[in-house]
């Protein structure tokens, strides 16, 4: 994103995703936001129900098929074996198989990319899901285990910190990265989902400005008319637009009232018009960024 | 300065631009909506075959737009298509098949090859704890207690006769094909797995948790041939561990080794970063986990399986050093250059 676009969506959603930037192998930068914490817990948790699920199924299958003949312990025995080997290979077929998403990522709307921005590697899927195990899978299997045989409460805690060490790592540094992703060097992406909307400008609109008082604005100001013009239509729309038209009057010495109704109609025209203006001076390298840099030229 | 500007002579330039790419735009939308739902299997082969023009056009669209628009929502629009395109152009290659192929003759070798000096420090550390292990329990057995934890220890320990341990441990009857196979290897494998993905992982902390890991399991073989020895019974002992004990040690070092080569980038990046030079080595030395855990699974069918069919020490011997002959062989076989 260039800078105004920075600008414009820190002023429109102060406290949204963080962003970083990616370059991609044709060497064009990407702009990506990292998900959430909160979307990196949910994803996990709804993965680990997954994997009981299975793991309960496959007893209740083991059971019906053949538990009375060779005994309870050997089903017991062969699902807790499978239920390992699932474990560990469900991470790393569904990151290899739906590209860097596991079923949970997929719902909550997550990806994992190559934090370079190269491809990601199926060394990375694998480096990063086999550090899972070190970072929960076995600390919780020990403190259930340890819970179960009454260990010692300084074991527990000790298991306890270890767990909470690795869950809260992602909220100490600035990519997000739990232990896997900084051995495998990748981070977690929020997958973003926007779809085409029409131009907002009208061919053919007829526009009445002088150039003096579309010199009165900058790109900035642009963005945040354009996005008032996107917004649902309501009450507070409404009113949004009748004030921002007052000011927009007043600070080009525009004399004709506009009518209520009309307000919509004069915005757009007026946006239409700025668009134009700025995107010519742009051309030929004249940048403004916003209405004070727009004033001084 | 201040007349009008003419209405027919206004051109937006974004719009025109708009205008001209954005059924490219839609028609690479539409590829990526069925991938994203259905996996790239979705897409015929012209299909596929278009997906990558239409993702550089969708990059060059992006880079013009970036130059030449206002238009908000047109670059935010583009930056996330180009993002979806690239998600599934540069997202991990899945031929699961021609990749195992690849792992087992060529990727695991050289990942073992390129770790040699790693591997030589494990073997050392290994070695150290041993014979510490031996000397101490040979001098007083009631170390053996101490190194061996109880579960492991299965009942025996200073109080074991010569004849318990050859009859119950050594030459014990095979439990059959439940017992052995089932109860004893899986739990074996798991056990062994945790052990080899411990001593890796921690290669993070320096390296120096994974080395006394390594130490400690050399500390309890130790004790074990000390025991074994002062009854007189240590070749016996040697062949039947040497059946399974060669491939999982190995396994066992190679995870130490993976863990040392992180620890090693992680104390000296070099000329990158702590955490570009950790990204750099990860997923090497996953590759050398990867292999181990496969040695591990191998063990345990040894050691659940063959070790108690074969019931003559000389023999033990000869499949065991057998074994390792086929490691050194297939892991040290002379590759051809890296097709990477």
């Amino acid at each position: 994103m260039t800078p105004v676009h920075i600008r414009t969506a820190l002023f429109l959603n102060p406290i949204g995703r963080a962003r970083r930037e990616i370059i991609t192998p044709e060497g064009v930068p990407l702009t990506v936001e990292l998900a959430d914490y909160g979307e990196r817990v949910g994803a996990f948790l709804l993965d680990v129900v997954f994997l009981a699920v299975t793991n309960i199924l496959l007893y209740l299958v083991l059971h019906v098929a053949g538990g009375q003949s060779v005994g309870g312990k050997v089903v017991l025995t062969i699902v807790l074996f499978l239920g390992f080997i699932v474990q560990n290979l469900y991470f790393i077929y569904f990151e290899l198989a739906w590209r860097g998403a596991t079923p949970g990522k997929r719902i909550v709307g997550s990806r994992v990319v190559n934090r370079r921005g190269g491809p990601l590697s199926q060394n990375s899927v694998i480096a990063r899901n086999l550090m899972r195990q070190l970072e929960a899978f076995m600390p919780l299997g020990a403190l259930l285990s340890v819970g179960g045989a009454g260990g010692g409460v300084w074991q527990r805690l000790a298991l306890a910190l270890w767990l909470l060490v690795f869950a809260l790592l992602p909220l100490f540094n600035r990519d997000r990265m739990r232990g896997g992703d900084l051995l495998a060097g990748t981070m977690v992406i929020a997958l973003p989902k926007r779809r085409l909307l029409a131009d907002l400008v009208e061919a053919g609109i007829g526009t009445d400005f002088t150039e003096q008082q579309l010199r009165a604005y900058g790109a900035f100001e642009l963005q945040i008319l354009e996005e008032l013009l996107r917004r649902p239509e309501n009450r507070e729309t409404f009113e949004l637009r009748r004030d921002v038209c007052e000011r927009v009057c007043r600070k080009i010495g525009w004399r004709e009232p506009v009518p209520a109704q009309g307000t919509l109609d004069f915005l757009r025209r007026f946006y239409t018009a700025e668009r134009a203006f700025l995107e010519r001076e742009q051309l030929y390298g004249r940048r403004y960024e916003d209405k004070h840099s727009a004033a001084r030229q | 300065m201040s007349e009008p500007i003419p209405a027919p002579g206004l051109v937006i330039k974004s719009s025109e631009f708009r205008r001209g790419r954005e059924q490219s735009w839609r028609d690479l939308e539409v590829l990526l909506d069925r991938v994203e739902r259905r996996g790239i299997k979705a897409l015929g082969p012209d299909e596929l075959e278009r997906l990558p023009g239409l993702y550089r056009s969708a990059l060059s669209s992006l880079s013009v737009a970036r130059a030449i628009a206002l238009d908000r929502h047109l670059l935010l629009y583009l930056e996330d298509l180009a993002l979806r395109a690239y998600l599934v152009v540069y997202g991990p290659r899945r031929n699961l098949v021609q990749d195992c192929k690849d792992f087992l003759l060529h990727g695991f070798p050289a990942a073992v090859q390129g770790a040699r000096w790693h591997i030589l420090v494990t073997l050392l550390a290994l070695l150290a704890g041993g014979v510490a292990g031996f000397m101490l329990t040979v001098g007083d057995e009631a170390w053996f207690n101490t190194f061996v934890p109880e579960g492991m220890a299965g009942g025996r320990g200073p109080a074991s006769t010569r004849e318990a341990l050859l009859s119950e441990e050594i030459f014990a009857p095979w439990p059959g094909v439940i017992d052995s196979f089932l109860l004893f290897s899986s739990f074996l494998f798991q056990h062994n797995t945790v052990v080899g993905i411990l001593s890796f992982s921690l290669g993070i902390a320096a390296g120096v948790p994974t080395l006394i890991l390594i130490a400690y399991q050399g500390l309890i073989l130790g004790a074990f041939l000390a025991l074994h020895y002062d009854r007189g019974i240590a070749l016996d002992f040697i062949g039947w561990v040497s059946i399974h004990g060669i491939t999982e040690l190995g396994a066992i070092v190679l995870c130490a080794a993976g863990g040392l080569l992180i620890a090693e980038k992680a104390l000296f990046p070099g000329r990158y970063s702590r955490v570009e030079s950790l990204a750099r080595v990860g997923g090497e030395a996953s590759r050398l986990a990867i292999g181990a855990v496969l040695l591990f699974f191998l063990a345990a069918i040894l050691e659940g399986g063959f070790r108690q069919l074969v019931q003559m020490t000389l023999l033990r011997l000869l499949i065991g050093s057998g074994v390792a002959a086929c490691w050194i062989f297939y892991l040290g076989q002379p590759l051809a250059a890296a097709r990477q």
